[in-house]
């Protein structure tokens, strides 16, 4: 086997060789990934700045639960961190790159069977390197009566993207909603299964969320205190039909009366699933991306294109500035009832404008249904010129419209500041929330601008945590920022989440850092990453 | 590979076939290229179809028709393979946990066939 280049860090040269072989002996030789190649498949593709920051030792690659074991009861033995990805695509978050440098990556692809679909309850049980291309696929195989609900990328992991408290746009498009019983190998490599699950032989795992006494699923979401290994997902039956619904106000400062026309609609269930509010400037990116089209197309300078500039261009195109898009899913009589709902709002907007289209039953999915996986969201990462990449900062806000314009406007003086455009969409988690979602495209070629949107990070993380605002999810490189920004009486949540990684995982070996959640022998690298 | 795995290859195949790839047989292909097509519709077409973002990226360098991978008749299989390990541009490289050596041999040699 050949040397390793990155160590663990307090880890001997020694042991780590013992560690490997070890672990060769658990998954085999083939599934210990050391060579330089290997390695650096698993950096962060789209780093903004040196990927090198948080590169792999090795990746272990196992394939049952029982591995799993095998590889944590291991890296206890020799104190080595692992880092647990599920298909390692969770690009603009670190994809499948540690927080600690020199982590093990434990690359849980190849456990990627679709052990059960159960059309009559209406759920999926699947492994967490499934992805949601291989559950679509598997259901329409099975007969096409369930959907599910996807992320803009297809490629990621079902379970990876509930855990990390993901979004779809259907009515099941908070996908950590969706969980519904787990098995999770704990760190010191106890088997374990959640709700139902604990009962053997039961038939409920994945009908009935709660069990009996604490529900623990949320804990193993956005953590690091088990590794998943299973887990329950439900799934919408497939609906009569469903309508695409477009609305456009024609002013350049009407966000608030968007967000507070929609708020009620979601509220009262008339819009069934998660609508996207797509500022000025993202509108003309995503148009443009669907062309082949970049930013130099339209503008060169270094500074953030003008929204003058912007609001021409979209008077050019015919499109308003400001626009929300969303499907309602439902028989076509309870369509019809939700449509006439959405029109008599808008329709007291002055020139706003609603577009529907429709889909029924039996007719081909369409793109605009976002109900089949696809990758065609990647085209926008160029969008400052290859090779892209981008992070985000995504607040949660509740859907007040002059609270939600305040937060906008505040963090885009900022990205004018810092000389970045202001690619920005809001999204509604649940009824009563929205997430902010500001994204900060780079040219990985360019240090000057990926510096730039690092410190736009921070100042930005900075400002909200004074308004009482929290991410909601964040970069490997920014998760102790993130962390942060829940400073409720002296961070009494990052205490307790400390308290309980000291007695789950006392030798801390299971992804440190993550969520800013860092053990006691490493407490000392928080806000080193 | 369990019953699932299998039937989502045939489903696969559908997939790419709705969204416009020619997946019709091609009797000069050898069971390696056969296979090779299988994965590409599999994997590669949602970035490599026509009209998609690595079509769309690669045609600012070379005419439509040959921007779709398929078509090309330059590619050696040792530069695909490369290429798929290591990432190109935005591209991110693909790991052996998610594609083998030989099923990335595999589709070198489809998307290599042609060439000249």
């Amino acid at each position: 086997m050949a040397q390793a280049a990155v160590r663990p860090p307090g880890v001997s040269a020694a042991d780590f060789k013992a560690a490997l072989q070890a672990f060769a002996e658990a998954v085999g030789p083939d599934w210990v990934l050391v060579s330089e190649l290997d390695r650096n498949t698993y950096l962060d593709a789209f780093a903004p700045g040196d990927a090198d920051s948080h590169a792999p030792s090795a990746a272990v690659a196992p394939h049952s639960a029982q591995e799993v074991q095998a590889i944590v009861k291991i890296a206890n033995r020799y104190r080595i961190p692992l880092w647990p990805v599920s298909t390692g695509r969770n690009l603009a978050y670190g994809g499948s790159a540690p927080v600690l440098r020199g982590s093990v990556v434990l690359d849980l692809k190849r456990m990627n069977r679709v052990l059960e679909i159960d059309e009559q309850l209406g759920y999926a049980l699947v492994e967490p390197g499934v992805s949601f291309f291989d559950l679509f696929d598997a259901l329409q195989t099975a007969g096409g009566k369930l959907w599910i609900s996807t992320p803009a990328p297809g490629w990621g992991s079902v379970i990876g993207n509930a855990l990390e408290h993901g979004l779809g746009y259907t009515p099941y498009g908070v996908h950590a909603d969706t969980i519904c019983g787990m098995e999770v190998v704990l760190p010191n490599g106890d088997l374990v299964r959640t709700g139902m699950g604990a009962a053997q032989g039961s038939k409920e795992w994945q009908t009935f969320k709660y069990g009996y006494g604490p529900v623990w699923d949320g804990l193993f979401t956005q953590s690091n205190f088990g590794v998943v290994t299973k887990m329950g997902v439900w799934l919408m039956p497939q609906p009569e039909a469903v309508a695409y619904v477009g609305v456009s106000l024609p002013n350049a400062d009407e966000l608030p009366l968007m967000v507070d026309t929609l708020r009620p609609l979601r509220l009262n269930d008339t819009i069934n699933a998660t609508y996207t509010i797509v500022n000025p400037f993202r509108s003309i990116v995503d148009g443009y991306s669907m062309q082949g089209k970049s930013r130099p197309d339209i503008y060169q300078g270094r500074d953030s294109i003008p929204l003058a500039l912007v609001l021409k261009e979209l008077a050019a195109q015919g499109k308003a500035p400001w626009n929300a898009t969303f499907n309602l899913f439902d028989r076509d009589k309870g369509l019809d009832l939700r449509l006439a709902a959405i029109q008599e709002a808008f329709e007291r907007i002055p020139g706003a404008k609603v577009q529907t289209r429709r889909w029924h039953r039996g007719q081909p999915l369409e793109q605009w249904m976002r109900v089949q996986p696809g990758l065609f969201a990647l085209g926008i990462v160029d969008w400052y010129g290859g090779p892209g990449g981008h992070m985000n900062f995504a607040p949660v806000v509740a859907p007040i419209g002059k609270r939600v314009a305040d937060l906008y406007e505040s963090i885009y003086a900022r990205f004018v500041e810092f000389g970045i455009d202001y690619y920005c969409g809001l999204l509604n988690v649940g009824a009563r929330g929205l997430l902010l979602n500001a994204v900060m495209f780079f040219n990985r070629n360019d240090d000057d601008l990926m510096r730039r949107g690092r410190e736009l990070y921070k100042v930005l993380a900075r400002e909200a945590t004074a308004s009482g605002f929290g991410d909601y999810r964040a970069h490997i490189s920014f998760m102790d920022e993130a962390a942060d920004m829940y400073t409720f009486n002296g961070h009494a949540l990052r205490h307790l989440n400390e308290r309980m990684k000291d007695a789950l995982d006392p030798q801390g070996v299971l992804a440190p850092g993550k969520q800013g959640i860092w053990p006691r022998a490493l407490r000392d690298r928080k806000g080193r990453a | 590979m369990s019953r699932s795995k299998s039937l989502l290859s045939l489903a696969s195949v559908t997939l790419a076939l709705t969204m416009g790839v020619t997946s019709a047989a091609e009797p000069s292909l050898t069971p390696q290229q056969q296979q090779g097509r299988h994965l590409y519709n599999h994997l590669c077409v949602y970035c490599h179809s026509p009209g998609v973002w690595g079509t769309n990226r690669l045609s600012k360098r070379m005419d439509e028709e040959h921007a779709v991978l398929e078509n090309r008749t330059e590619l050696s299989a040792g530069a695909i393979q490369t290429i798929v390990r290591k990432g190109i541009g935005s591209m991110p490289p693909l790991r052996k946990s998610e594609l083998s050596d030989s099923d990335l041999s595999a589709i070198a040699a489809y998307l290599a066939r042609q060439n000249r």
